[in-house]
């Protein structure tokens, strides 16, 4: 039996190709995924390992709330002289390290896009230093500093060479007396490091008097672990004490846990593009089921069982998963390479040192191709065991296909309802952020496979739809593709679901970006009254207080509103609060220069934020939270710091600038320790040319703080919209895959169709059918499938669009109609594209061999 | 039956519509070589129903398929309404087909998805040209089917199937109507019905039609037998009755 299986395996080598491809590509995200991802967190680990190799225990501030982009919390100098009290400790030094940007001795930043670069300082002690001198010397005065070999090779930068920092600080211009390496490697996982020494850089990063960390050395005889025990029992518990280990082990879990989103995303959309290879699977198996029905009969006749039938056919499967996975396994090697591209074109730069192959990746990769490739060739193969012997004997009738029976038909609206309701929980319900993404996903899922299982009833209406235009231009080619999508509804609608789910989440990805853009440009429009914004130059990162200090002084310049975040987690009146996110305002200028609306607790409310310990409350935050104004909420900050907070007021942000409470500015520095400025809100003096003030703080920023950048409204606009434009080109790169595959499955579809009508086509050719004309027809086939996939993802894509955006304050929604109908437009291209193979199979066959093809 | 359409009848009764000289077909190379024909040379005049008979392996349907265009002969040529065949391209030959040429099968062939109405037309449609409105009147009556037009093939009888594919074959008024074995997968009365349709084509409308067939019934409605024998032409005659078709069977045999 298992010979039967492989021979109808082997014998159709195009198809084996086509179905194996399809699990490969989905297989090939996953392990490139991992490829990539382990790569870049052996290469920091590498970092890590080697920069606390001679720490025996680590000091740093205890966190209170991790925070994402802001600042974290310091020690105070002075402990260091406690620390090297004790008698455990032989020797120990602080250090700083932080974000900064560098730029080269003509002013142009440097440092690969998308990747930060930083300053740090450099320890007395060999021991403690995390880098080794490549060239020249470490830096001995605050003039001085060495940079990384690997940035200093990128920007052609040698010692002696000058280069200028700003982070806290206003640039300042250091001569370079060094190049250092890292654990014996030049670059730093892709970022710029400058080290200057202790002074120089606590005084450029704001930190005097302050430091990130203590590094220490036991005494002889002692053990980290003791030593650490030892400074546990010596210091506050607002400090963290790790042994070096330790704290090389919690560098590198911080970086995992960064990129763990960007591992989950990429496994997202390997998960969709198995989800559609699955399709193309189910398809495949069914269509060759039924053409080999006679074969299953025959060898029941013969006295195969039922079980024996199965396992054929599961064999088959079998083989093509396994088949599929290896070839997708090594084509994500491949791939890992590719993404680090397809990340550098839209400006992340990720680092990477020699691929890293782990074992998980392997079994990972093979064992989910292969058992959704089973999974899909399970229904077909049960349906091969009953086809009952007494098929073997029957002439004439070519079996088929029949329709979607009356259960099938209910599972499948039940499903739909299912995942409709599904989506509907995790949208408007109360729950965790990931279980609420958990309910929404899996009803998306539930959706696509309830309409698939649907649509087999639309495939008539929408293919008679579409093709009539079709045959009016094309004639006689167009309405036999017409009618030949018609004839096994089931098969094209299964074929057009796979592409379906790929349109339909390139749809949803648009109408979000086109709504988030507008909703942007409204905020912008209708909330923002400040003439000029002030952000750092990648737009997002907070940047030093400093620059909009400078900005305040510069002439036609009126009030000027920073705007700063951080996070915090704590317990309101009657229920816990997670961890709202925290946006710090400067309650005397921001209402001018923005408009928000207070809801409750009256104007008074912004002012009284100025009295300390006392905050705003988001309208939708307050409602979920039982928030009122006088309710008291108890929060932990960064800083580890729990403050008691008096709500004074609920406000209603339609521009979204202000998270879920937002507190004075000050009280942000002195309980949040976020000393840094994410956005400046500048207004401009009556009388004033906007323009000619933008020219003047632009040249009052280059000059000191060239890591900001100001813009108009209308350039913020933009520049937002730009940076909502490229996730969006991201996203759709990655669903490109789920559409290839989709196109796969009309190949293979069309190549089986096409070998079932053999001496139709034999007859067609016989009274006068040129190749042209039936190339034609196959490639009208597949354009009609593909714009019948493509319209029904498109309307599916429209109403989860629609419906996902509901629970979204001020969004508003967009339809971007021009972007759906060139969308269409690719579609039916697509479908071209994807008949180009089959329709030269098609036009090739020879007439007298067709026409006694059985 | 009505009286023949003075129209339809050629004006020369020695016109040849189709002819094939010294042709030979060999099939393989080497050991595996297979004469198919041997050297025929044959001719069929305008207006006339030819029947083409011999035992499996004879050459019957390899000498239809290459006076059709549909295959080639290895040496000799072949000439089809003033048309040297050998010489045309796959391009000139598909023409041909759809425009001079007129084809029943012994399994119908009709397309499954098209009605009644639209297979007929089919090669008209193919060839992107309107059929003539008074021609296609007088061939859906005489195929019968004028209720049956908006039908699909699947519900029509076998009969009914095989009269849509001679109404097809017609429909273009081609030069020669090639049948193979048109009767085969039919019962007796459809086969009757058939052969009578057939034989109205050549009376009534001066069609020519070359049919290959095995059934004696079948060949006794044709105005000419030639029997093959392994590749040759062994009788070439005048109608029979399907007991004298029988004898010269055996005789050849």
């Amino acid at each position: 039996m298992g010979k039967v299986a492989f021979r109808g395996l082997f014998a159709r080598k195009l198809r084996l190709a086509l179905t194996a491809l399809a699990i490969a590509l989905g297989v090939t995200l996953i392990s490139g995924t991992y490829v990539f991802t382990d790569t870049i967190n052996a290469s920091f680990d590498r970092i890590f390992q080697a920069s606390n190799k001679g720490t025996d225990a680590s000091i740093t501030a205890r966190e209170g709330v991790s925070t994402d982009q802001g600042t974290t919390p310091t020690l105070p100098q002075p402990l260091l002289a406690k620390v090297r009290a004790q008698p455990e400790v032989a020797q120990a030094e602080g250090s700083v390290f932080d974000i900064a940007t560098v730029f080269d001795a003509k002013g142009h930043k440097i440092g690969a896009t998308g990747s930060p670069s930083f300053v740090g300082s450099v320890s007395q002690l060999a021991r403690f230093r995390a880098t080794t001198v490549k060239t020249g010397r470490f830096p001995r005065s605050s003039g001085e500093a060495v940079i990384d070999a690997g940035s200093a090779q990128r920007e052609g930068i040698r010692v002696g060479d000058r280069i200028a920092v700003q982070a806290a600080a206003r640039k300042t211009t250091f001569r370079v007396v060094g190049t250092v390496q890292v654990a014996g490697v030049d670059s730093f996982g892709g970022s710029t490091v400058v080290d200057l020494v202790l002074p120089e850089a606590q005084r450029v990063l704001g930190k005097v008097g302050r430091l990130d960390q203590i590094q220490t050395a036991g005494r002889p005889g002692v053990t980290p672990v003791e030593l650490r025990a030892a400074l546990r029992r010596a210091l506050p518990p607002s400090v963290v004490v790790r042994t070096g280990q330790q704290q090389a082990a919690k560098e590198s879990r911080d970086i995992r846990d960064q990129l763990g989103f960007l591992t989950t995303a990429l496994l997202a959309f390997a998960g969709i593009s198995l989800f559609v290879g699955a399709f193309i699977i189910f398809n495949t198996f069914s269509i060759t089921v039924t053409q080999r029905i006679r074969e299953f009969a025959l060898l029941r006749t013969l006295g195969a069982s039922r079980a024996q039938v199965m396992r054929a056919v599961l064999g088959e499967g079998l083989v093509l998963g396994v088949l599929g996975s290896a070839v997708g396994l090594a084509l994500g090697l491949v791939t890992a390479i590719g993404l680090r591209a397809l990340f550098k074109a839209v400006g992340v730069e990720l680092p990477s040192s020699g691929a890293v192959i782990a074992t998980r990746t392997i079994l990972v990769s093979v064992l989910v191709g292969t058992v959704v490739t089973v999974a899909s060739a399970l229904a077909p193969a049960l349906r091969a065991t009953r086809v009952p012997p007494i098929e073997a004997l029957r002439e004439g009738v070519a079996p088929t296909l029949k329709g979607p029976s009356r259960l099938t038909t209910i599972l499948a609206a039940l499903l739909t309802a299912t995942g409709v309701a599904l989506m509907c929980l995790g949208l408007f319900g109360h729950q965790s952020e990931t279980a609420a993404l958990s309910l929404m996903g899996g009803g998306v899922a539930a959706t696509f496979l309830g309409v698939a299982l649907l649509s087999p009833y639309l495939v008539r209406p929408l293919a008679s739809a579409v093709g009539r235009p079709i045959q009016r231009v094309a004639g006689i080619t167009g309405r036999l593709a017409r009618e030949n999508t018609m004839r096994q509804p089931g098969r094209t609608a299964v074929t057009a679901a796979a592409l379906m789910i790929g349109v339909a989440l390139v749809t949803f990805a648009s109408i979000f970006a086109a709504g988030a853009r507008e909703s942007i440009a409204k905020a912008v429009d209708e909330n923002l009254t400040a003439g000029l914004v002030v952000q750092s130059d990648d737009g997002f990162s907070p940047f030093s207080a400093g620059a909009l200090a400078a900005v305040r002084r510069v002439d036609g310049v009126g009030r000027v509103s920073p705007i700063r975040f951080s996070r915090a987690e704590g317990r309101g009146p009657s229920q816990d609060l997670g961890k709202p996110s925290v946006t710090g305002v400067d309650p005397a200028t921001f209402r001018s220069l923005y408009q928000v609306e207070i809801l409750q607790g009256g104007e008074q409310a912004m002012r009284a934020l100025s009295t300390g310990r006392v905050a705003i409350a988001a309208k939708r935050f307050a409602e979920d939270h039982d928030l009122h104004p006088g309710s008291v909420v108890r929060l932990r900050t960064p800083t580890n710091a729990v403050i008691g907070v008096r709500i004074a007021g609920v406000y209603d942000d339609k521009g979204g600038l202000l998270a879920n409470l937002a507190f004075d500015n000050r009280e942000l520095a002195r309980e949040f320790g976020e000393t840094k400025d994410s956005f400046g809100l500048v207004g401009i003096r009556p009388g004033q040319n906007l323009q000619a003030v933008e020219r003047r703080v632009k040249a009052v920023l280059d000059r000191a703080y060239p890591a900001t950048d100001v813009l108009t409204a209308k350039e913020f606009k933009d520049q937002q919209s730009g940076q909502v434009n490229q996730l969006l080109g991201l996203i759709y790169a990655l669903l490109s895959l789920a559409i290839i595959v989709s196109l796969f499955g009309i190949v293979n579809t069309l190549v089986l169709s096409i070998s079932e009508r053999t001496r139709e086509l034999g007859m067609l050719r016989a009274i006068g059918t040129s190749r042209r004309q039936v190339k034609r027809m196959i490639r009208w086939e597949a354009v009609i499938t593909a714009l019948i996939g493509g319209l029904l993802g498109a309307v599916l894509g429209t109403i989860l669009a629609v419906l996902f955006t509901r629970p979204l304050d001020g969004f508003v929604l967009s339809i971007p109609v021009a972007n759906l109908l060139v969308l269409l437009v690719l579609a039916g291209l697509a479908g071209v594209l994807a008949a180009v193979l089959p329709a030269r199979r098609a036009a090739k066959l020879d007439v007298l061999d067709a026409l006694a093809y059985e | 039956m009505s009286a023949p359409s003075s129209a339809a009848i050629p004006s020369v009764a020695t016109d040849v519509r189709v002819s094939a000289t010294d042709v030979t077909r060999v099939y393989g190379e080497g050991a595996a070589e297979v004469h198919a024909l041997r050297g025929v040379t044959v001719s069929f005049p305008a207006g006339r129903f030819n029947a083409i008979m011999g035992p499996s392996g004879s050459g019957k349907s390899t000498l239809m398929h290459i006076l059709a265009g549909l295959d080639r002969p290895t040496t000799g040529t072949v000439v089809l309404d003033g048309t040297e065949l050998t010489s045309l391209g796959d391009k000139e030959l598909t023409e041909l087909r759809r425009d001079q040429v007129g084809f029943v099968f012994q399994s119908f062939n009709l397309l499954p998805v098209l009605d009644a109405r639209e297979n007929i037309v089919l090669p008209l449609s193919i060839a992107g040209r309107k059929p003539d409105p008074e021609w296609l009147d007088r061939l859906i009556d005489a195929v019968g089917l004028r209720d049956r037009l908006t039908h699909r093939p699947s519900e029509l009888s076998g009969g009914q199937q095989q009269r849509v594919a001679i109404a097809r074959a017609l429909a273009t008024r081609p030069a020669v109507v090639f049948a193979d074995e048109p009767t085969g997968n039919l019962d007796s009365k459809s086969s009757t019905e058939v052969l009578e349709l057939l034989r109205r084509s050549v009376d009534e409308f001066g069609q020519t039609v070359i049919m290959v067939t095995h059934d004696a019934r079948a060949a006794s409605y044709a105005d000419r037998l030639l029997l093959l024998g392994d590749g040759r032409i062994v009788h070439d005659g005048g109608a029979a009755t399907p007991e004298a078709i029988l004898d010269l069977l055996k005789q050849a045999a």
